[in-house]
């Protein structure tokens, strides 16, 4: 039996039409949780990527404040071949080591999977012709793109998650046809939040550029050593985050092809636009929490707040009205 | 570089989790399963000391990473075919020849990581060809990572390090370098009975490779290598191949296909060399 199949205040839940709270560009460089040192993880820092940890130290206020039932994360590091999975066991727990820096990244997670809210979203990518698994084996081993966005999110795991896979299909075919099935994949998640009720959170756990450095210093979070990748790099991470803050949620999509080409951005795993696809692509000012390189990629932490009281619908086009956020 | 005379047998094997499970008669699996069978009794037969491992699947960015854990055991399962069982593990890893190889590798310039962590993740190609080659994991194993930023000639650079290393240490190896040949996946389910190339022009590539392969034009294969890789899509650039052919010498050896077939759209192939 599920967790939430039989309980009564699912079933509640489920009564009334659920919503996106706000949606967080969250990238997962293990870095982040290691700079931090929580008990969760082995290795011990000095610190190291301030300027990105604090950035997601203001948004955990926020989610807290919102009281979501659920926060759901797309990531890069759960690759699967055939078809989008989402995790579905009512609880996950286990050692993960990241197999490209297991120096900096050996953590024990203990997580609860919203499994109603699984099959729901399954059920809603299928009806969108998608191929949709739920991977129910208790042994799985949650990736840590995963648990980093969430560990940064949301480091006391008192909400229940939901881990949707990275279908691999962009590194297949051409850019159109992959993002083509992140956007059916993004409304068949709104439709199944709205469905069971669920006052939700997303993640889009992507890193924007992505060319990186293939040595580190001695001393991993020694500041002196950390910069972007290329002055190229930079100025394509500012021309995207500038779209986001403006609020040009268009122009943003239609730039996203040529950042990936030319910054090799992880954006194009398609977190990003399933999350901007769930949230019905919002002409909203993006907040902009942070941004900082690791190990040369260009990262953000980027909040569009839903709950604004000058939110407008996505194809309203009253952009002007739209206040940024303090 | 001459030839390395303490290596008894080479391979390469496709490193998907299909071929470690029951699976129905008459498919390509089944064929290219029980090749595996027969390519770990014919490395057996040679008693080696040791079996040395590059894994496609163990990608790594820091450079070449090599398995340092004395004992890594525990329990694997795949992200993308998770329902098709579980992988438990133990096995023993041959440190001092992973010490010195790695010494090697890194004096000839290359940037390398000794790993030992608990817990850490053993990709499942790895643990499909210790299934086939090692199943009661009696022989020590060497096992060195995919580097997703190492050329062709850096790929060699590791092979001919590893080969000296082996050299030094005097042991009788086996050689076994896991990557698919054409990588690309069929994206919708798929019927055992009924898998297929992802192509006509990946069966083709493949089969151009295999035939230089089988003729011990190896030198060949590494020249046409830049294109095969590029069209059909190989598993990590075929990297792997050139590792191999760094540790071995690049020796005019005809290799042995034993099967060929798709598992999955892929190109998989369990090609066998005796060497010594």
């Amino acid at each position: 039996m599920d967790s939430h199949s039989a309980n009564p205040a699912s079933e509640e839940k489920s009564q009334k039409k659920g919503r996106i709270l706000a949606g967080f560009l969250a990238p997962h460089p293990p870095h982040l949780v290691y700079g931090e040192n929580p008990p969760q993880n082995k290795p011990r820092s000095q610190g190291g990527w301030e300027n990105l940890r604090w950035a997601y130290d203001h948004c955990r206020s926020k989610i807290k404040a919102l009281k979501p039932d659920v926060i759901l994360v797309h990531s890069p590091h759960w690759q699967t071949v055939v078809g989008h999975h989402v995790l579905r066991v009512p609880q996950l727990s286990g050692l993960s080591v990241d197999p490209i820096f297991p120096h900096l990244f050996q953590y024990r997670y203990n997580m609860e999977i919203d499994v109603e809210l699984a099959d729901a979203c399954a059920e809603e990518a299928s009806k969108e012709g998608l191929i949709a698994k739920k991977m129910t084996n208790p042994n799985f081993r949650v990736d840590y793109g995963t648990i980093v966005s969430l560990h940064m999110l949301n480091p006391d795991w008192d909400i229940p998650v939901l881990g949707i896979s990275a279908n691999n299909s962009p590194y297949y075919f051409a850019h159109d046809y992959a993002q083509e099935q992140m956007i059916k994949l993004g409304e068949a998640t709104r439709r199944a939040i709205e469905k069971t009720g669920r006052r939700a959170i997303l993640a889009a756990s992507n890193t924007l550029s992505h060319l990186h450095f293939d040595r580190e210093p001695d001393i991993p979070e020694d500041m002196s050593r950390e910069h972007v990748y290329s002055f190229e790099q930079y100025r394509w991470d500012m021309k995207v985050l500038e779209l986001m803050r403006q609020g040009k949620t268009d122009e943003l999509m239609a730039v996203l092809p040529e950042f990936m080409e030319k910054t090799a951005a992880e954006v194009k795993a398609g977190s990003l636009v399933w999350m901007l696809a769930a949230m019905g692509f919002p002409p909203l000012h993006a907040q902009v929490h942070g941004y900082g390189s690791v190990i040369g990629t260009g990262n953000a932490v980027v909040e569009w707040d839903l709950t604004q009281p000058t939110h407008s619908l996505p194809d309203s086009g009253d952009r002007e009205a739209i206040v940024c956020p303090a | 570089m001459p030839g390395i005379n303490c290596v008894t047998k080479a391979f390469i094997v496709p490193g998907l989790p299909h071929l470690a499970f029951e699976t129905p008669e008459n498919t390509p699996w089944r064929a290219l399963q029980q090749a595996l069978q027969q390519a770990g009794e014919e490395a057996r037969a040679t008693k080696p000391d040791v079996l040395v491992i590059y894994s496609a699947q163990w990608i790594s960015v820091l450079g070449h990473s090599f398995q340092f854990a004395a004992n890594p055991q525990g329990l694997h399962v795949d992200e993308n075919w998770y329902d098709l069982g579980d992988f438990p593990f133990s096995f023993k890893i041959d440190r001092e020849l992973t010490a010195q190889a790695e010494k090697l590798a890194q004096a000839a310039g290359l940037a390398t990581r000794l790993v030992d962590y608990e817990g850490f993740p053993i990709d499942t190609g790895t643990l499909v060809s210790l299934q086939a080659f090692n199943p009661d994991n009696g022989i020590p194993v060497m096992i060195v990572s995919s580097n997703i930023y190492a050329g062709q000639e850096d790929s060699m650079k590791l092979g001919e390090a590893m080969a000296e290393a082996i050299r030094q240490s005097g042991k009788r190896a086996v050689i076994i370098n896991c990557s698919s040949l054409s990588h690309r996946f069929l994206t919708e389910a798929v019927n055992p009975a009924k898998d297929r190339l992802s192509s006509p022009e990946d069966d083709t590539w493949n089969r151009r490779m295999l035939d230089l392969l089988k003729a011990g034009k190896n030198q060949e294969a590494l020249a046409l290598g830049p294109d095969f890789a590029q069209q059909a899509g190989a598993e990590m650039g075929f990297k792997g191949f050139y590792w191999m052919m760094g540790l071995l010498g690049t020796p005019a050896v005809p290799a042995e296909v034993l099967a060929y077939g798709p598992v999955w759209g892929t190109g998989a192939a369990v090609v066998s060399y005796s060497l010594n």
